[in-house]
């Protein structure tokens, strides 16, 4: 390296340094609200019109179509909100709310640099984004600088933890109300059933079989006469199969995540002659996705299992009924107007806007400008029903240990489509 | 006499350099911005990884893609250390445990896979390389009891002691940068003396190196457990930075992502890694300030414009400006020296006017 080289590199990499140094302009330049002074000085990121709001998921990479998603109902929602004026807060004054939203590619450093950079852009929450890993490695940072982390999209308890995560809410469904609604619906049952549990060893798996073993405990009508596990990497499940249809179960209460093992382990229960009826998780229930491609209906229309239940708390965007809704037109045509994204080929564009909603609520019933005030209206709201969420589903914050959406319905498939199912076989 | 003055000299401005630098960095945290300093502590994070990479590809030639396993076993040893009960009750020391194991552990499990993994040459090393952050991910799930799952978890031991009078975000960034910059150093030492020149002659022409009673094996391993260590010291000082780590730490993607920003920053050259880290942190804070949704295409591009413009990396980029004025000067400059990559004269031309 010659010597002119290495001097001009220094020269580099000292203007570097500067460069990176000067863009900091000063330290504590900014005020904080103890220098304003006075009881309701506002928080970082609201202003007397306008408050911005962070979503940190991933909008790039392997998850980036739901990521999307979850960024896309929020920003629809609110700039049809603005476009009308904005959002009457509970102090009196109108704001209109700026979404910003910033890509962690399902990376959790990423995700924690993001949130540094949203504290730096001054947001005055954060949320809804996308990830278990990638929402808790900034879990801890928030508390510490008082920025609320609300909504966020995982079934991980963690967040719904009041003691634990008190800047925190979790917005859908976690893993264990899924498999308590269908252990109840199984538990009310008149007839004697034998379950068999396949599972995936991690919090997920665990989290439905731990709902559905708490709300079958008494039941005398349940006998488990099977339980196995599987790795998420496992190449293939049909050796779970095959020992489970040797059990003779009529339920399998099907913990899995990953749809090709979903779809295989279908056509293998077939091929093995064991009809039982199954339960499937909301992430692999897909009529198009899981259940034609696994061969669970036949060419006129029935089914090969005597029943196929899922879970679901919201409606879908592809359902007729909902396409035909002013509601859902009116959601359609924001989504169209204000994103790139269709709004249909996730479930979370319909969340993400469920929890803009929450959000308003919330808006509109904090009487300060301050994360405090917000904070308690968003943990006050109850008996509030959101659109797009199933019949006689609202939403409630108000108890520790469940996420915003409380209210999940069983449902069964009939051939076409999921239908509420009151009852075991109903 | 005269090249002994000039030694004399450009050691003394090596020198200035070098003080100017240290006092930038000094003073830089105490009158910038959190996130700038934050910034800059997690640059220093991957520049450490990045260097690790540069030891093994850049110098001694061996193609590594599982860089960010190391990276990964470092953090979870730093992070399952500090969290556990013995550690916290030695405080400090607890953390000097977690440091000492989140480099130990990382270079013996290197050492161990380059003895087997180094007697395979070009594609072959590289599918080995390939095979760790694929079964790291699995592993680092299924051994939940010790790493948390796929939920991931934190250590927060980073706070900044009270008797410091700093922040947070301060304290973090003296200890990842002294940490980083006494890598630096080691790793500049390294590939300047013996081995250094032992890896450039493995990477040129093993046969050659063998002649020379060099032997390539042992050099290999050598390059690949140094560069392990790097990798979890990177590890430690993620932890310091982010205080969590969770599976998907371990990413294969992320791998690729640390090779692309060795390449970028410039392969063998001890600068580039520093402006690796810097590429590899400061491209998406970027787009995410102007198109969230544009980070691997942004990504993308920048690898495309460097790989056909600067083959070298940035850190070329002088260089080039350097051939590119001369060129400008006409006649009356001095000659263009003979063009390093370029195919063809008008090739060079070609780079250069672009």
């Amino acid at each position: 390296m010659s010597t002119l080289k290495r001097r001009a590199m220094m020269l580099t990499a000292i203007a570097g340094v500067a460069a990176i140094a000067l863009t900091g302009c000063g330290r504590g330049g900014g005020t904080t609200p103890d220098e304003t002074g006075g009881a309701a000085a506002a928080s970082p990121g609201i202003t007397d019109d306008s408050l911005l709001f962070g979503i940190s998921t991933p909008l790039t990479g392997a998850t980036a179509g739901p990521g999307n998603c979850t960024a896309d109902g929020a920003i629809a929602y609110f700039e049809t909100k603005n476009a009308e004026g904005g959002i009457e807060f509970g102090d009196g004054k109108t704001r209109t709310i700026e979404i910003k939203k910033y890509d962690d590619e399902y990376n959790p450093e990423k995700s924690a640099a993001n949130f540094q950079q949203m504290v730096a852009d001054g947001v005055f929450a954060a949320g809804i984004g996308l990830g278990t890993p990638t929402n808790r490695a900034w879990r801890e940072a928030a508390i510490e600088e008082g920025v609320p982390q609300v909504l966020v999209m995982t079934g991980d308890p963690l967040f719904n933890d009041r003691t634990e995560s008190p800047l925190q809410l979790g917005l859908v469904p976690i893993y264990q109300q899924e498999g308590a609604a269908f252990g109840e619906v199984l538990a009310a049952d008149s007839e004697p059933h034998k379950v068999a549990i396949l599972y995936q060893n991690d919090d997920y798996g665990l989290g439905y079989v731990e709902g559905f073993k708490e709300a079958i405990e008494g039941a005398d009508n349940i006998e488990i006469v099977g339980e196995l596990s599987y790795e998420p990497s496992a190449p293939s499940l049909e050796g779970q199969i095959t020992e489970l249809s040797a059990t003779d179960a009529d339920v399998l209460f099907h913990a899995v995540s990953v749809v090709p093992r979903a779809i295989e382990n279908m056509q293998k229960a077939q091929a093995l002659g064991w009809l039982p009826s199954w339960f499937l998780p909301s992430n692999t229930a897909s009529p198009g996705g899981v259940l034609t491609p696994g061969g669970a209906v036949k060419a006129d229309g029935s089914l090969v299992y005597p029943g196929i239940y899922a879970v679901a708390f919201s409606q879908a965007a592809a359902s007729p009924a909902f396409q035909e809704s002013p509601e859902g037109q009116a959601y359609l045509a924001a989504v169209e107007e204000y994103t790139d994204n269709d709004g249909i080929s996730f479930p979370h564009c319909v969340w993400s806007w469920i929890g803009a909603q929450i959000l308003e609520q919330a808006f509109m019933a904090m009487e300060e400008p301050t994360r405090e005030s917000f904070m308690d209206a968003l943990m006050s709201i109850e008996g509030f029903e959101a659109q797009f969420l199933l019949p006689g589903g609202a939403i409630n914050t108000t108890t520790d240990g469940l996420p915003a959406v409380q209210d999940v319905v069983l449902q069964s498939f009939n051939g076409k489509g999921y239908a509420d199912a009151e009852s075991f076989g109903g | 006499m005269a090249s002994l003055i000039r030694l004399l000299e450009s050691t003394r401005a090596r020198a200035v350099a070098m003080i100017v630098i240290a006092a930038v960095l000094i003073v830089v945290p105490l009158v910038s911005q959190p996130f700038t300093n934050q910034t800059i502590t997690r640059i220093a994070v991957f520049a450490v990884a990045v260097l690790g990479l540069n030891i093994v590809m850049g110098y001694a030639g061996q193609v590594s893609l599982g860089q960010i396993f190391f990276v990964g076993v470092g953090a979870y040893a730093a992070a399952i250390t500090i969290r556990s009960e013995w550690a916290t009750a030695l405080g400090f020391w607890g953390v000097v445990v977690g440091f000492v194991l989140a480099v130990l552990i990382p270079g013996v499990i290197g050492l161990l896979i380059s003895l087997a993994a180094a007697r395979l040459r070009g594609l072959a090393i590289a599918m080995v390389t390939i095979a760790l952050p694929i079964v790291g991910v699995p592993l680092a799930k299924r051994l939940s009891e010790l790493t948390g799952g796929s939920q991931g978890i934190s250590a927060r031991a980073f706070g900044a002691p009270e008797w410091t009078g700093l922040d947070n975000d301060q304290w973090q960034y003296y200890v990842v940068v002294t940490i980083a910059a006494i890598a630096f150093a080691l790793a500049y030492f390294l590939v300047r003396g013996k081995y250094g020149r032992a890896f450039a002659i493995v990477k040129e022409n093993e046969a050659v190196a063998s002649s020379m009673g060099i032997s390539p094996y042992r050099y290999k391993v050598l390059a690949f457990t140094i560069a392990s260590m790097f990798g979890g010291l990177a590890g430690f000082l993620y932890i310091a930075a982010l205080q969590f780590t969770s599976p998907d730490t371990l990413s294969f993607g992320h791998s690729i992502e640390l090779v692309i920003a060795t390449i970028v920053g410039g392969a063998g050259s001890i600068v580039g890694s520093v402006l690796g880290g810097i590429y590899y942190v400061l491209v998406p804070q970027i787009t995410n300030t102007v198109n969230p949704n544009s980070t691997a295409i942004v990504q993308g591009i920048i690898v495309l414009v460097v790989l056909f413009v600067l083959p070298g990396g940035l850190v070329s980029l002088p260089r080039a400006i350097r051939r590119a004025l001369r060129r400008g000067r006409g006649p009356d400059g001095p000659p263009p020296p003979a063009p390093a990559m370029a195919s063809s004269p008008r090739d060079n031309e070609e780079r250069q006017n672009s």
